[in-house]
């Protein structure tokens, strides 16, 4: 009797005669989650099985999988032969782990066969199991319509008994869609929009900005761990740290104060974009919610988009604070995103910020200085980092 | 592993304090690292580090074994126990080894503790290392009358409000020797006296980490101390208990330490500390000179400086070793990144708090606040500072802050 795992995908079968691109994506990403535990991935109709997972690393396998963008649920099963005798006695193994938790469970019996040749149909195993369940279990009942547990036969080359049902991060499979350039600043929400990205499929890069002295050493090193936290989900991430002090502090002298901000995310904007036009992404990822602070009312996000020419994707747009807080603790990336060593630049934040800033004037402000050749030197001086899941962690 | 590739020229993800100063191989560069955290940690005397692998490769035996090598190492441990019981004028057995000072100031409070069955009255002052603050704050929870008792300006406890607070019931006060992040000494004999006076049946307990061989003993039930701020590697200290007050120990298991402490003896690192301490003996007022003149001629570096002012005693008051100035217009924190990039490594205030954002507690209860807080920065030196360095950093600060002060806040 060997343990399997079924995985059942999500939106895929919407697609067309593209189907076959998504799945081997999917495939793809599943191999490499499963990285170092043995096992092996099969595709059959719809399906995807993994087979060959030793005992000592089934959980582990679980919980990787969980993590797999295109992945809609997961059951661990019981591949067996398909005799009836060995169906029954898999099915009642099956049932009574059920019946410990809870004895006066419901449940019915879920059968689908495309063994075909199969001795009976599918509704002749709901009966006939469901009836030897009931006579082995007194306390439990049947449910057809809302069952607690629905306990599935599938009798294809195997019989695949299973009662459990996993839910996954559901989505597209990460490159599935492309690639697009996150800007991540070390704060709760660009993490949370970078996950819901590559929940689309996207493949992420990743830019920070970062202004040494007046941020810690310690900040650069909490951005490369929460990149390494956001890359369970994403697979590996290019991160480019840029120097931005520079920047900043020819900003703050030169540049009238309540504009400093806007200024500074348009020239972030800019450098972002240069980066990923290296690197063939083509939309900037940002973690703004409308409204949230003053660069994320709707005249700042219309100022920040100007700077550049590729689409500025905002999936968080729409959220309030406390849920996207949620979410970060949900993706296990909130505890980092809390540790302290962040905005000792605020230094450069000014007191009273433009709110409703003026596309025409904030291109005039900007016009003042000639940033391109400190934007060339912080391009040129840029450090560019793999971060994986698998690396150490740094904090 | 990541591209450790450098961060304003600093190679990343190798260890800093090789030596002194140091070529780095990637740049060619020599950059010459000037340690006024000495406060934080020290580095392991050359004797000191030597004794420890010999411990380690030879002398390796469990002492409490039964076979003649770990015997003739267990005589070793108690001939340096009995060297650093010396320096109290104290009895081998009244000196506890254990793994530091948090450690040492833990199991004295709840050592001592274990011993009362009343919820008697705890007094501490507000400028405690957060070893003894944290649990003694943790018991006002489980109905202890804790009393936390105020500073003056210059972090010195306010001898009258530790005087109105003492009650017959209290079981346990405990008041630091030096301050950690600014360098005020209290005159613990005197405040031991009148603990005893008021409440006889306290136990007074001092943490004595930031002190210890540096300044003379003093009277007390219970004293802690680390080895890893005398040039003794960490995880290494000890805990001297005077006879007859009352203490159930801390960790329990195999019995060591006089079924006090128990643990597999640290022979290394405590055959370590007594190599460092011995070398503290005997040099010390070698030791003493040396670090008080880097002291002064840092500090008189500085006042020449616009907006520098001093926190805490005047530099002839506090301990020779801690110097703590505020930098007014930059933030302590920003000024530290600065010159960290030139190869001074300085602090903030305790590195046991720097990893937390929000309020200095010393400095508050000291009535420090706003600019003066912020741009707080704590020098701590050991005897291996030189005069140069002195004159060195202070150059170093004043290019620092004449870039960081031209982008203050508007």
């Amino acid at each position: 009797m060997e343990r399997v795992i079924l995985v059942r995908y999500t939106e895929i079968h919407l697609k067309g005669l593209n189907r076959p691109f998504f799945e081997q994506k999917l495939i793809e990403n599943i191999r490499h989650a499963l990285k170092g535990i043995p096992s092996r991935v099969e595709r059959e109709q719809g399906r995807i099985y993994i087979v060959g997972i030793p005992e000592s690393d089934f959980e582990e396998a679980i919980e990787r999988l969980k993590a797999v963008f295109g992945i809609h649920s997961i059951s661990p099963a019981y591949a067996v032969d398909k005799d009836w005798e060995t169906v029954t006695k898999t099915a009642f193994e099956l049932m009574e782990k059920q019946v410990e938790k809870k004895p006066d469970l419901s449940f019915k019996v879920f059968a689908r066969r495309s063994d075909k040749h199969y001795f009976m149909n599918s509704d002749g195993i709901n009966r006939e199991l469901g009836h030897l369940v009931l006579e082995r279990f007194p306390s439990v009942h049947v449910d057809i319509h809302k069952p607690e547990v629905s306990l599935c036969v599938e009798i294809r080359e195997k019989a695949y008994i299973y009662a459990e049902e996993i839910p996954c991060a559901k989505g597209m499979p990460v490159g599935s869609s492309g690639r697009a350039t996150l800007l991540i600043s070390g704060g709760i929400d660009s993490p949370v929009a970078g996950y819901f990205m590559a929940k689309r499929g996207i493949v992420l890069s990743a830019v920070h900005f970062y202004s040494y002295p007046y941020t810690s050493e310690r900040a650069r090193d909490k951005v490369v761990e929460l990149t390494r936290l956001l890359s369970r989900f994403a697979g590996r991430i290019r991160l480019h740290l840029v120097p931005f002090t520079d920047i900043q502090m020819k900003i703050h002298e030169e540049c009238p104060s309540k504009e400093t901000t806007v200024i500074m995310r348009r020239l972030m904007m800019k450098i972002a974009q240069r980066l990923a036009e290296g690197e063939g992404a083509k939309a900037l990822i940002t973690g703004e919610a409308l409204g949230q602070v003053a660069s994320q009312t709707l005249e700042s996000l219309c100022t920040t988009d100007d700077a550049v020419t590729m689409p500025v994707l905002r999936p968080l747009i729409g959220f309030d604070k406390d849920d996207i807080m949620d979410w970060a603790r949900k993706i296990g990336t909130y505890e980092t995103s809390i540790l302290p060593f962040e905005d000792c630049c605020t230094v450069f934040v000014p007191k009273h910020p433009v709110t409703k800033p003026e596309v025409a004037d904030i291109r005039a402000s900007e016009a003042l200085v000639d940033f391109t050749e400190l934007i060339e030197n912080a391009i040129e001086n840029t450090e560019v980092l793999t971060v994986k899941y698998e690396d150490p962690k740094l904090i | 592993m990541y591209k450790r590739s450098g961060l304003h020229g600093y190679p990343r993800g190798k260890p800093l304090c090789k030596s002194i100063s140091e070529r780095y191989p990637d740049t060619g560069q020599i950059i010459a690292m000037i340690y006024f955290d000495n406060s934080a940690t020290t580095r392991v005397f050359d004797e000191a580090a030597s004794v420890a692998v010999s411990y380690m490769r030879e002398g390796y035996f469990n002492p409490s074994a039964a076979y003649s090598p770990a015997v003739s190492v267990e005589r070793e441990v108690n001939l340096a126990r009995g060297r650093l019981a010396s320096f109290f004028r104290a009895d081998p057995s009244e000196l506890i080894f254990t793994s530091g000072g948090t450690e040492s100031n833990n199991i004295a409070l709840s050592g001592t503790l274990a011993q009362r069955r009343d919820k008697c009255r705890i007094i501490t002052t507000a400028v405690e290392h957060p070893s003894v603050y944290e649990p003694v704050n943790a018991l006002k929870s489980s109905g202890y009358d804790v009393v936390i008792v105020d500073v003056d300006e210059l972090g010195r406890v306010d001898a009258s409000a530790l005087e109105a607070a003492l009650t017959d019931n209290t079981g346990f006060v405990s008041i630091m020797h030096v301050n950690n992040e600014v360098g005020a000494i209290n005159d613990i004999n005197a405040l031991y006296t009148l603990v005893k006076s008021r409440a006889p049946g306290a136990v007074f307990h001092s943490d004595g980490v930031q002190a210890f061989l540096k300044l003379p003993a003093v009277r007390c039930d219970m004293y802690s101390f680390s080895g890893h701020k005398l040039h003794a590697p960490k995880g290494v200290g000890g805990l001297f208990v005077k006879r007859g007050v009352k203490f159930a120990g801390g960790q329990m298991g195999g019995g060591q330490e006089n079924n006090l402490r128990s643990g597999t003896t640290n022979v290394p690192s405590i055959m370590a500390l007594d190599t460092a301490a011995g070398l503290y003996m005997k040099h010390h007022g070698e030791y003493m000179a040396a670090m008080r003149d880097v002291k002064l001629r840092l500090y008189n570096n500085l006042t020449r400086i616009n907006d520098v002012v001093l926190n805490g005693p005047s530099p002839e008051e506090g301990a020779s070793y801690i110097l703590n100035m505020s930098f007014l217009g930059v933030r302590g924190e920003v000024l530290l990144n600065s010159l960290s990039e030139k190869g001074l490594l300085v602090s903030t205030g305790s590195a046991c708090a720097a990893r937390h954002r929000g309020k200095n507690r010393i400095l508050t209860a000291m009535g420090i606040k706003d600019a003066r807080q912020d741009g707080a920065i704590r020098f701590s030196f050991s005897p291996e500072n030189t005069v140069d360095e002195a004159d060195k950093a202070a150059q170093m600060i004043e290019d620092s802050l004449s870039v960081l002060r031209r982008f203050r806040r508007r």
